[in-house]
């Protein structure tokens, strides 16, 4: 069932949560709506939901215009982020609720329901949680079961808040892989809402990037990350390397350094260039006018990649450099060494308002 | 723990006051104990039966005792269910739903707490007293309400108003929304949604509103003396036989009926500490492991 979102708008008093939202989600996608706190994206869901109504616009579900159904006739399962599982119900209740409200005509035998919260409950991988509490399931295990009963009314449409916010590191990744696999055999249209853009662009089939209750920029996770629309975007996706100069005959200046920028020919006086930590080289010696020349200071080991942190010398400001383990051991880097870096890869954004207010490198 | 060596002297525990300071306390809180709660309560049950069980017994089955206990049990009879739901519903509202007005109605709830009960029962009797705003149509219609059952019932009520109310409307807020959205998603209407998710989440908070409303509602004194008349056999309350009684010089008697009232409190207080118990244990139950 595909989902499409046109033109809605949705204040909550004098904050506008989300301004003109348009979006086409096809039948059987997995889409991540990613955006900072604040961006509007759950509001987004919880529209899509019928959990909120937009001011204007319309939702349509396969065609059909839903944006006044009741949330209990759109068929939906929606997936909280604090789980909301019945308090008061085993775990079998729990799933087995959505087919126990039907009315008694669509209502299945209780021979049928127990059938099915079994296959659920072992679809989960938790079966034999059935007669407990959610009060004795950890984190994890709730969500899974909130999943399972979402999808035990069968929804045309799985909606999923932040599923994996409230859980640790290391579930959360085992938690979202599940997700995907899940998705990849059930093909059911679905939407979830993340601050994570790790978790985006592992479990997405599309990335749609919100902020301040506008789209920034719809695409595949590789499109999002290798050709971010937007600064926002660049710099909500990973960390990043601000460098301010000018635009002159296709080269980048940077204070005295130039360097080639391939496919920006246009003249600009004033220019920010973006550089992720990854693509920029450290060089012992000066190459021609090409790399700029810094001080190390400051040298972290995360894992498998070192983190360098530089200071420019001509206007001090403070560079990221991200390299494997590997490479930085043959270069034999030294805190208060001086250095020249060169970007491997710069992108400047059209001007646009707000364009300066960026911040800092991350 | 650890394999470290501590050095060996003995933990001192900081936080913890002197000993003699802490027996001065414990005693004093023992003292003021017996002084207002355990002697009185001895008293009550030492006259009620300082002239043998049968004076005891006979003042309790004496007709005016009767139609009082009777009169007393009507009035929460009616009183406590109807507050029941008319709690249900303003802790429902105020907690689940914003609406313009939400303070206000917040505020009225506890009116009733902040009024002395004589002025509730005087606001009656203005109201719907022969000389008050509504009493000639009353009249004319040939309904008594002052000085009759109504009256005693419409006070016990407005006295006893907000105690549903005042307890479940904390504990509504503080489990949010959540699991009724997750309800009204998956198909269910309003009624099984209140049905099956808000009220067994509300359950032991309700019943512990419940009772506190009926100990109210069954001693209530203030409120109910003015509007009732004091009419022997008809409007007199188990509170107000009591007054009767003792300004007679009945004492034994009147103690005797003080009795039911005193072990109402008693009963109340045991069903208030077990639910105290069970909505801790629920609060414990539900907080997140991970």
């Amino acid at each position: 069932m595909s989902i499409t979102i046109r033109n809605i708008q949705k204040s909550f008093g004098q904050f506008k949560a989300l301004k003109n939202i348009n979006l086409e989600i096809g039948a059987g996608e997995l889409v991540a709506l990613l955006g900072p706190s604040g961006c509007g994206k759950t509001t987004l869901l919880r529209i899509i939901a019928g959990l909120e109504t937009p001011d204007t616009g319309v939702i349509l579900f396969h065609g059909e215009n839903t944006t006044h159904m009741h949330v209990r006739d759109r068929h939906v399962g929606f997936v909280f982020q604090h789980y909301a599982l019945f308090r008061h119900m085993t775990v079998f209740e729990n799933i087995a609720f959505g087919l126990r409200v039907r009315p008694k005509e669509t209502r299945p035998s209780d021979a049928e329901i127990r059938r099915k919260v079994h296959d659920l409950l072992n679809l989960v991988q938790l079966d034999w949680l059935a007669d407990r509490y959610p009060a004795q399931l950890s984190g994890g295990q709730r969500q899974r079961i909130a999943l399972a009963r979402a999808l035990a009314v069968e929804p045309k449409v799985l909606l999923l808040d932040e599923p994996f916010g409230a859980l640790d590191a290391k579930v959360r990744k085992e938690l979202r892989r599940w997700l995907r696999r899940l998705h990849d055999e059930l093909h059911i249209t679905s939407v979830f809402v993340t601050h994570d853009q790790e978790e985006a662009l592992e479990v997405a089939d599309r990335v749609v990037v919100l902020n301040e209750g506008q789209i920034e920029q719809i695409g595949t996770p590789d499109e999002v990350y290798d050709h971010p629309a937007t600064p926002f975007v660049y710099q909500f996706l990973g960390d990043v390397n601000l460098f301010h100069g000018r635009v002159h005959e296709g080269q980048a200046r940077i204070g005295d350094v130039q360097l080639e920028l391939p496919g920006s020919p246009e003249r600009r006086d004033s220019a920010v260039f973006y550089a992720r930590p990854h693509e920029i080289d450290i060089l012992r010696e000066p190459d021609g006018q090409a790399a700029i020349a810094a001080q190390i200071i400051d040298i972290r080991a995360l894992g498998a990649t070192v983190r360098v942190e530089l200071e420019r010398q001509d206007d001090h400001g403070i560079v990221e450099v991200e390299m494997s383990r590997d490479q930085f051991n043959s270069k034999d880097l030294d805190r208060g060494e001086s250095v020249y870096l060169q970007p491997k890869r710069l992108r400047v954004f059209a001007e646009r308002n707000g364009e300066e207010n960026l911040g800092s490198a991350a | 723990m650890s394999a470290i060596a501590a050095p060996s002297v003995p933990a001192r525990r900081v936080n913890v006051e002197p000993l003699p300071v802490r027996w001065l306390l414990i005693g004093l809180a023992l003292l003021f104990l017996v002084g207002f709660l355990f002697l009185p309560l001895a008293v009550v049950f030492g006259q009620a039966f300082s002239k043998g069980w049968s004076v005891y017994w006979a003042a309790l089955v004496e007709p005016n005792a009767l139609a009082a206990i009777r009169l007393t049990l009507t009035a929460a009879l009616i009183a406590v269910p109807l507050n029941m739901v008319f709690g249900l519903a303003a802790a429902w509202s105020i907690a689940k739903f914003e609406f313009p007005g939400k303070s206000l109605l917040i505020t009225l709830i506890d009116l009733p707490f902040s009024v002395s009960p004589v002025v509730s029962g005087l606001i009656y009797v203005l109201l719907f007293g022969l000389h008050g705003w509504l009493g000639p149509w009353l009249h004319e219609h040939d309904i008594q309400l002052i000085f009759a059952v109504p009256g005693i019932v419409l006070a016990t009520i407005f006295v006893t108003f907000p105690f549903v109310a005042r307890e479940l409307i904390p504990l509504m807020q503080s489990q949010g929304t959540e699991e009724e959205e997750a309800a009204m998603v998956l198909g269910a209407s309003g009624w099984q949604t209140f049905w099956h998710v808000t009220l067994p989440n509300v359950k032991w908070g309700l019943l512990y509103g419940v009772i506190l409303c009926n100990a109210r509602a069954m001693g209530e004194f203030g409120a109910v003396s003015v509007v009732s008349g004091h009419i022997r056999g008809l409007t007199n309350t188990i509170p107000l036989h009591v007054e009767i009684l003792y300004n007679e010089y009945n004492t034994a008697a009147a103690f005797a009926v003080a009795s039911l009232l005193a072990m109402l409190a008693l009963v109340t207080l045991a069903a208030k500490t077990a639910l105290e118990w069970r909505l801790k244990q629920q609060a414990t139950q539900s907080t997140p492991l991970a």
